[in-house]
């Protein structure tokens, strides 16, 4: 007995210690670095929003495993640490990147925040947009895609960059709710933040908004309700598509040129979708809706229809059975017609 | 012009359609055969490939969109202020609603079959009859123009997107004009058969190529 206590007692030890060692380090550098004095003092890159990094993976594998070269005298030893180098860690995806027409442009850290980084289905495609905005102007992007694509704007709006410049041979349809700013009921939307859809809520989770039963899954019938509600009135769905994997080629496969990437995949490629809503730390988190439900006719997403895709079946019926009606005429017409002929002869 | 003459055979013809109502008749047929057409694997394409691509179809769906939409306003423009003849050759009269349309009905589906003489006789002035003018004024007033405002909206959906909201969102206008054209395509059948029920199957497709029509026999208009 006395020898488990003594084993308990020595695990205990080395797990603390060991939580401490993973732990303590990131706490020091936090406290000048999580604090916005810092920015004063040398500059905005040197703060590390603390909420932004809680909960990355590069905050649980703590601040040394990439910035090795602080010492232990730091900031005080007068020398200016060396930027991080992501391919330690990231070495195929570095490889395939510094391969890529993108290679010789931009860093990683032109694009990625390593101290708020998130998995793509953590973020939602305004945010990777704007990354990209950050050297593409949006204005000239629509221009020089206007040139070949139609509804240009439409499209840079509707999905990230990524979805066609990228080696994801696939798309999933995710939709956010975004609102118009406030008190102005003809104003631009933008996605809703977590304060804001939390205002709306009023004070349940953001998710509670469209999944009203709280089971996870969002009906067809919860999106009807979400979208036919006067409480959410100045609201919307938002649908992007969002690239299933990630990667870092930057290539346009042919079949994003001639639209069959996303609009003759037919109803069978909308069968699945997400909602996507945003957590307390930014982080967006997916549910998933009822198969089929961006299909539906009129109510399940008013605002979110992409041609050759989301068609209604039932519409397509009504179609048909007017067309078919504009056919009988001449069908049953023109044989009463033929069949009494000699009558129009005698006359 | 005068609007009746004598052809060699003894009967007398008459000008029934001007120029302008025949160029702006056989454009917006072409307009609407290739909006069908393009329409159909724009909503269907994993199914239907006519045009070689998906964007081309977009293309020509969009340009005979605009033509079909220039030629409706111009031909608005002519029969409201060139012409005025808008109301008295589309809007039905009181006895077009009390007795025409049911006569013309009657004719149609009853009367014609037994040998039965057409009630109405197209004149420059009284072209249609009661059931072509209820036809006519619903296409050309109501659904041409819902389609010419849904299509213009569903071509310009990020800059007119407020209106669309508006209007009840992106998926009620795309119904909208899906239904609307499926009536027109209906329409197309229903239209070309009943073009051929003149005194000859070809006797109404004729006049709407060279403006004129025999006046005897003009039995069975369309």
């Amino acid at each position: 007995m006395s020898i488990r206590r003594a084993l308990t007692g020595i695990l205990l030890v080395t797990l603390t210690w060991a939580t401490a060692a993973i732990a303590s380090p990131n706490e020091a550098c936090q406290k000048c670095h999580g604090d916005k004095a810092i920015i004063s003092k040398g500059g905005g890159h040197l703060y590390i929003d603390p909420g932004k990094f809680a909960g990355t993976s590069h905050e649980m594998i703590g601040c040394p495993s990439c910035h090795d070269a602080i010492t232990a005298q730091h900031p005080h030893d007068g020398i200016r640490p060396p930027r991080a180098k992501c391919r330690e860690c990231h070495a195929d995806i570095q490889k395939e990147y510094s391969q890529s027409l993108h290679g010789g442009n931009a860093n990683c850290s032109d694009c990625h925040n390593p101290h708020m980084a998130r998995r793509q289905s953590a973020v939602s495609g305004d945010y990777i947009n704007a990354q990209c905005n950050k050297c593409h102007d949006k204005a000239k992007t629509v221009a020089t895609h206007g040139k070949w694509l139609p509804q240009a704007a439409l499209h840079v709006d509707a999905m990230p960059c990524i979805t066609c410049h990228t080696g994801s041979k696939n798309y999933t349809i995710i939709m956010y709710i975004e609102t118009r700013e406030p008190g102005n009921k003809r104003g631009d939307f933008h996605e809703a933040t977590f304060a804001e859809l939390m205002k709306v809520s009023g004070g349940k989770e953001p998710a509670r908004l469209i999944d009203m039963n709280g089971d996870n899954q969002i009906s067809l019938d919860e999106l009807r309700r979400f979208n036919t509600s006067s409480k959410y009135e100045g609201m919307r769905l938002w649908g992007m598509m969002m690239p299933e994997q990630v990667t870092h080629t930057y290539q346009i496969l042919d079949n994003r040129w001639d639209c069959t990437f996303c609009h003759v995949s037919g109803p069978r490629a909308a069968q699945s979708s997400y909602v996507a809503f945003p957590g307390k730390d930014g982080r967006y988190s997916r549910l998933p809706v009822e198969k089929g439900a961006v299909l539906d006719l009129l109510f399940g997403t008013p605002d979110f229809y992409m041609m050759g895709n989301t068609r209604s079946t039932a519409l397509n019926i009504v179609g048909a059975l007017i067309l078919v009606g504009g056919m009988m005429f001449p069908i049953a017409h023109g044989s009463l017609r033929f069949l009494t002929r000699k009558n129009r002869k005698e006359h | 012009m005068s609007t009746t003459v004598t052809s060699s055979h003894n009967e007398e013809m008459i000008y029934l359609t001007p120029t302008p109502v025949r160029i702006w008749h056989w454009l917006n047929a072409l307009g609407i055969v290739t909006l069908s057409i393009t329409g159909i694997q724009i909503r269907f394409p994993e199914y239907v490939n006519l045009f070689g691509s998906y964007k081309a179809a977009i293309s020509l769906h969009n340009t005979a969109g605009i033509t079909v939409s220039i030629s409706y306003f111009l031909w608005l423009f002519y029969y409201l202020f060139i012409t005025g003849t808008l109301v008295k050759l589309y809007v039905p009269n009181l006895d077009d609603i009390k007795r025409g349309i049911i006569r013309q009905a009657l004719f149609y589906f009853f009367h014609f079959f037994r040998g039965g003489p057409n009630p109405h006789h197209s004149m420059p002035d009284d072209k249609f009859n009661p059931m072509q003018k209820f036809a006519y004024l619903m296409i050309m007033l109501i659904l041409l123009p819902l389609v010419i405002l849904t299509g213009v909206l569903l071509m310009n959906v990020a800059p007119l997107r407020e209106l669309l909201m508006m209007l009840g969102g992106i998926k009620l206008m795309v119904s909208a004009h899906f239904l609307i054209a499926c009536c027109f395509t209906a329409f197309l059948f229903v239209h070309v058969y009943l073009a051929t029920m003149g005194h000859t199957p070809l006797a109404h497709f004729k006049p709407m190529w060279t403006g004129w029509e025999k006046l005897e026999g003009n039995s069975h208009g369309h």
